[in-house]
């Protein structure tokens, strides 16, 4: 496999393992406390680093990933001390287990080489760098398939809960009183968008993670009226934006995280925008119909009662 | 003697060193409809949420007909606030109602055609059912509520138990709440209820526990419901006085 088809496939599977569980993020306005996972987890990469000396090793990314969900556990239990108010537990949190990791780096933990700008932004082509051979031919980069994997477990996660992680998403409360282990149901999930971040930041690094998890799911957000219809538009658009990001970012020669984290918000903006425009245009096709309506005799016809 | 719907004893709660419920003892009659009735603050929705489990009480248990919650979950139903959910969320007013039946699903299963039915059959019995294709966030503040209580009616619990379900809503949505509420008492089954508004306390209740952090009076409206315990609990302040004139 060409270096340059390996690693569009790597960003494009990344993207996709990241949106998916990203729409729940969205949705459940737990973006900032996967901000905080995705710092969080920098000591549990150190430390896990330090013994793999492998960014992709699995051990690396399910260890990291508990640091993360003590970031989430941490922030559920200091909220239900009722000690702190709003999201400030994730403020207290997660800056100190990030920063114990920088020091770590810093003091040069047991020789550990990471790179400031792979620790903040990750990269993308580095991460393709070490390819996977079959019997002496490259079948793509070894990092492709390590994402591959997080995204078919994502993607199953979703499936099979789907019922269940709708109804926490929406209304917890109705349903704890329906008897669901809303708790254990909660935990599973963050642990692995815990583990999806942790795979992802070599990628994307403790920065910009934030923005492959949650733009897609919130661009979608603003067109779709359906949670199924929500979830095919997210992974379209985490496709566009992975492609159009490694491409522009192929031909500036510029860091690929950070084109896609930007194409992205570009996408949001213009789809907000359009929104807003094809609403502006519907409204005033409703009101000169309704106008045309008027001047015509009618006979008892009305809208709908229900309208809001 | 009638048989208890629900009851609690010793029910205290607290956030941090602040009580909002002291040593809580009710019990809810079957066949009732057991207003709970208290100022801004008096712990009225926190009392439910403690009873269902929703807040961890610091003292105290509730029973439901005689056991705890988790043996009876299917017989017991919550319609809470509409406020307590994010509208935009991408799903339908079907959808939504369909959502009363995922208790019986299990972990993995999905609702069907005859979920769906059913969710079908309980908007038409609040009165929306050409209401169902539509996205939650247009529904106006009436038909919310009603939808909201088209999703607990879709469980057919024994014992309902309603946060504020007035609140907010038109007089077409009201008219409709009524008479799916004077239903369900036709079929004896129990409701309780959070309301704040006094003047119409005595239209939906026979029953009516008055709290104030700890219950002023509980037990049938006419003995409870009484201007000495309603000063009582209001502390008369913030014009429950000119209430008093009116309601009682």
């Amino acid at each position: 496999m060409s270096f340059l088809l390996g690693t569009s496939l790597l960003a494009i599977i990344t993207a996709l393992a990241c949106a998916l569980p990203g729409v729940f993020v969205v949705l459940r306005r737990n973006s900032m406390l996967v901000e905080g996972i995705a710092h969080a987890v920098l000591p549990g990469i150190v430390v896990g680093y330090a013994f793999t000396l492998d960014l992709d090793s699995p051990w690396l990314i399910v260890g990291a990933a508990l640091a993360g969900l003590l970031v989430v556990l941490c922030n559920e239990w200091l909220i239900r001390t009722g000690l702190l108010i709003g999201d400030a537990p994730q403020g207290l949190v997660f800056p100190a287990l990030f920063a114990a990791g920088v020091i770590m780096i810093t003091l040069d933990f047991n020789h550990v080489h990471l790179h400031t700008h792979v620790v903040l932004i990750g990269d993308l082509n580095l991460a393709a760098f070490q390819q996977l051979t079959v019997n002496g031919v490259s079948i793509g980069p070894q990092y492709l398939y390590v994402m591959l994997a997080v995204l078919v477990v994502n993607v199953a996660f979703i499936a099979l809960f789907y019922p269940r992680l709708k109804l926490t998403t929406f209304d917890n409360e109705f349903a704890t009183v329906l008897g669901m282990r809303t708790g254990l149901l909660n935990t599973a999930f963050m642990f692995l968008v815990s583990v999806t971040v942790v795979a992802a930041f070599h990628a994307a690094g403790a920065l910009l993670v934030i923005s492959l998890l949650v733009a897609p799911g919130a661009t979608a957000h603003l067109i779709s009226r359906r949670l199924s219809v929500l979830l095919v538009l997210t992974a379209v658009f985490a496709i566009v934006g992975a492609l159009a990001g490694f491409w522009i970012a192929y031909a500036l020669n510029a860091a690929t995280s950070a084109v896609m984290a930007v194409f992205y918000g570009f996408m949001f903006v213009a789809v907000a925008v359009a929104d807003t425009l094809a609403t502006r245009v519907r409204r005033h096709r409703r009101t000169e119909a309704t106008s045309a309506r008027r001047h015509r005799p009618t006979h008892g016809k009305t809208d709908s009662a229900h309208s809001p | 003697m009638v048989p208890i719907a629900c009851q609690t004893r010793n029910l205290s709660v607290a956030y941090r060193a602040d009580p909002v419920l002291r040593r809580v003892n009710f019990s809810v009659p079957v066949g009732s409809v057991m207003g709970i009735v208290g100022p801004n603050g008096a712990g009225k929705s926190t009392l439910i949420k403690a009873m269902l489990g929703l807040v961890t009480p610091l003292t105290g248990a509730s029973e439901f007909f005689g056991k705890p919650l988790d043996q009876v979950r299917r017989r017991v139903g919550y319609m809470s606030q509409s406020t307590s959910v994010d509208w935009d969320f991408p799903t339908t007013v079907l959808d939504l109602v369909t959502m009363g039946t995922y208790g019986e699903l299990g972990w993995i299963r999905r609702p069907g055609k005859a979920e769906r039915d059913r969710a079908m059959a309980a908007l038409e019995q609040t009165g929306i059912p050409d209401l169902a294709d539509r996205q939650i966030g247009e529904l106006s503040g009436g038909q919310r509520q009603r939808a909201f209580l088209a999703r607990t009616l879709v469980q057919a619990p024994d014992l309902y138990f309603m946060d504020e379900p007035f609140q907010g809503i038109d007089a077409k949505s009201q008219q409709a709440m009524i008479d799916v509420l004077k239903d369900l008492t036709a079929q004896g089954k129990t409701i309780v209820i959070v309301h704040h508004h006094l003047a119409t306390v005595r239209d939906y209740c026979d029953h009516v526990t008055l709290i104030n952090v700890g219950v002023v009076a509980s037990g049938p409206a006419e003995e409870t419901f009484t201007k000495e315990n309603i000063r009582t609990a209001y502390e008369v302040r913030s014009g429950a006085e000119a209430f008093l004139e009116t309601a009682v």
